[in-house]
């Protein structure tokens, strides 16, 4: 695994020397090691001097599709890498049209499937982790869509396919997508549940968000100017962080990505109070499969998604 | 010697403290872990750093200020009581202790009181836990704090293996100290407590507030913030952070609570002025100000810096946009000129 990252950042250094240095993009969107062993978090170069800043190993979990916002007024083109997951929040912008798709290059990398650091028992010593949840319930491990790929990772819209490249082998070790069966474990769990039981377990959900928008903020697909929650001024919402408040602020959050959500799990990963929002999006993604035909967000950008679109014959049951 | 009780004997003193006032614990609720009200069915966890800082006891996250209604010229206000009544903060670390100065700084001091937060400040006693372990996130030796005590608390506790020590320092502390002899719960001990261990996190801050006096305009704010989300939680979970803002809840056009609610620099809207103008326009500026606050403001107006160390940040910012590696950073900065 080792000598597959060193290789694989090698080449996503070389790669982001070559296109800031040639000028074709004027930033690089990327990983880089951080403090210990098991952080790999974001980082934005400008120059070809900083790829050496570059990294890539299994803990550069960040989606960095959703930092590609503060340039969407720009005119720079920016090149970004993307893992299978990630790849999905390129199209949502660009079906959003927050992004024009010739302003960003997309760099496919194969993924190996993330570790879980809530898992790590040694900060000093390097050890195997077990995978994300997002990982093990992996569908898209490969990039749905790139303008240049390193590690030799296959391009493809086709769900459940294997992971490609030179992670391959990793991937399938590690687990990823093994899990795929149980995307719908949670909401089914929480389905069970007796009213009382359900609204108990949402309760202490929703006692708990202190309203930070972390899972705001990291979304692709929340991607709105100006949100409503960030002010209180025309008196739709307001600031008190009450249970009341907070569900109302985590239904609407869900409610406005439904049909748009692609998955990628960045908002549970970064809720500093650990709620499951993942359940509330798979339950939207489920009535929505029943609804309209099965869905996956983000994949194939010339397909609508079922509530962006309307038809003439659309049945009107409400009416 | 030491006065100490036993560790077999902390649901008696626990259960003793909480007939004297809401007794606040670390403990786990709804898998998150932060101080809560001390319970039968509460188990407290003194064995880690919470994740939610202790704050909140003091400055909730919304509080109440006053009820209105006014219909035509008929206003008419009702105020709402700061008082809680007497509360316990059991087990405090050092770096917690510390965050309560940083906002006894400013809720008490330089002729700004804010009675909300002085009632509750008031009332509250608190008592710190010497720390043995540290977190894979803290570095409160490098922020001037001791994690084996801290002086300004009402008691402090000091792990002894089997049993706890306790150490009044206020009357507040002596009290509470006599009421656990009163219930026959101290022993007398010789044992010394255990020392605290290695910090994984390293870093220096030493020179940080000068450095920062001549970087206002570094390009590193830039290159900082372009990962950032502009969320709220590292403000939200800081034990340092003090930022609210006063906003309504409204039952109709005509009557209603204000509140004061948490609020950070990190948001857009946070320095919005009235007429669009916004003063912090991008991340850049909104970046800065967390850490020029943190690092140079603060000790400039209060002689102390306004990050005591804890982790919290580290551990829970989505991007790892980590505070030491600023502070690292910023020394190692050129500045022109
Ligand atoms: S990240 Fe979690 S705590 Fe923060 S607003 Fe979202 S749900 Fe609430
Ligand atoms: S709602 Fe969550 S899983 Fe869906 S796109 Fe946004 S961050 Fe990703
Ligand atoms: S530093 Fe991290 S936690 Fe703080 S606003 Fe930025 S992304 Fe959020
Ligand atoms: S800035 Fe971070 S490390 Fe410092 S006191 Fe606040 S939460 Fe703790």
């Amino acid at each position: 695994m080792r000598e597959i990252n060193a290789k694989l950042t090698q080449e996503m250094g070389d790669l982001a020397r070559d296109l800031l240095a040639s000028g074709e993009v004027k930033g690089v969107f990327g990983w880089t090691k951080g403090s210990r062993w098991y952080l790999t978090p974001p980082v934005f170069i400008t120059k070809p001097e900083e790829a050496d800043q570059l990294c890539y190993d299994e803990f550069a979990v960040n989606n960095l599709t959703g930092l590609l916002l503060d340039f969407r007024d720009s005119q720079d083109k920016i090149a970004i890498f993307v893992k299978g997951c990630d790849s999905r929040g390129i199209v949502r912008l660009v079906q959003d049209n927050q992004l024009k798709r010739e302003n960003v290059l997309v760099i496919g990398v194969p993924c190996p499937g993330m570790g879980d650091k809530g898992a790590v028992t040694d900060h000093r010593q390097a050890q195997e982790l077990p995978l994300l949840a997002k990982c093990l319930e992996c569908r898209y491990p490969n990039p749905v869509l790139a303008d240049r790929t390193i590690g030799g990772v296959t391009v493809t819209t086709e769900p459940s396919a294997a992971p490609s490249g030179a992670t391959a082998e990793a991937a399938k070790g590690r687990g990823v997508g093994s899990k795929q069966a149980d995307r719908f474990a949670q909401v089914e769990a929480i389905e069970k549940m007796s009213p009382d039981e359900r609204s108990a377990f949402w309760q202490a959900q929703n006692e708990k968000c202190i309203r930070c928008y972390a899972c705001r903020n990291i979304c692709p697909a929340c991607n709105c100017r100006e949100c409503i929650f960030d002010s209180d001024k025309k008196n739709w919402v307001n600031k008190a962080a009450t249970p009341t408040d907070n569900a109302f602020f985590g239904i609407t959050r869900a409610m406005h990505v439904a049909g748009r959500c692609v998955e990628c799990g960045e908002c549970e990963r970064v809720c500093p109070m650990d709620i499951p929002i993942m359940a509330m999006n798979r339950k939207l993604i489920g009535d929505l499969n029943e609804l309209f035909g099965p869905y996956d967000a983000g994949v194939k950008p010339e397909e609508k998604p079922p509530l962006g679109a309307f038809k003439l014959d659309d049945p009107e049951e409400f009416m | 010697m030491l006065k100490a009780f036993p560790k077999d004997k902390l649901t008696a003193v626990l259960d003793t403290l909480a007939k004297q006032a809401t007794l606040w614990v670390p403990s786990v609720v709804a898998s998150v872990s932060r101080f809560a009200p001390y319970g039968p069915d509460r188990e407290v966890q003194l064995g880690a750093n919470t994740v939610m800082s202790p704050k909140e006891a003091l400055f909730p996250a919304t509080e109440k200020i006053y009820e209105y209604s006014a219909y035509g010229i008929d206003g008419e206000f009702t105020p709402v009581d700061p008082s809680v009544g007497p509360q316990i903060l059991f087990g405090l670390r050092s770096c917690d202790m510390q965050g309560i100065l940083c906002l006894d700084d400013v809720f008490l001091t330089r002729g700004y009181v804010d009675d909300y937060y002085a009632k509750k400040r008031e009332e509250a006693t608190l008592v710190t836990l010497g720390c043995v372990t540290p977190g894979p996130d803290c570095f409160c030796y490098a922020m001037g704090v001791n994690p084996a005590e801290h002086e300004a608390s009402d008691a402090q506790l000091f792990d002894l293996g089997d049993a706890y020590g306790i150490v009044a320092r206020t009357a507040k502390g002596e009290a509470l100290v006599s009421a656990l002899a009163a219930a026959g719960l101290l022993v007398e001990s010789n044992k010394a407590p255990l020392p605290t261990g290695d910090f994984v996190l390293k870093v220096d801050a030493e020179g940080i507030t000068e450095k920062l006096q001549h970087m206002f305009d570094h390009p590193l704010w830039d290159a900082f913030s372009r990962k950032c989300l502009n969320c709220g939680a590292c403000a939200y979970i800081c034990p340092t952070c003090h930022c609210f803002d006063i906003s309504d809840k409204k039952r109709n056009a005509h009557c209603g609570v204000k509140i004061k609610c948490w609020d950070t620099c990190m948001y857009a809207e946070y320095a919005l002025m009235a007429g669009g103008h916004n003063p912090r326009p991008s991340k850049k500026e909104r970046v800065r100000q967390r850490f020029m606050h943190k690092l140079r403001y603060f000790p400039e107006r209060y002689g102390k810096l306004q990050c005591t160390g804890c982790g919290r940040c580290i551990a829970k910012c989505p991007v790892n946009l980590e505070i030491t590696d600023v502070i690292q950073q910023v020394r190692e900065a050129k500045i022109d000129g």
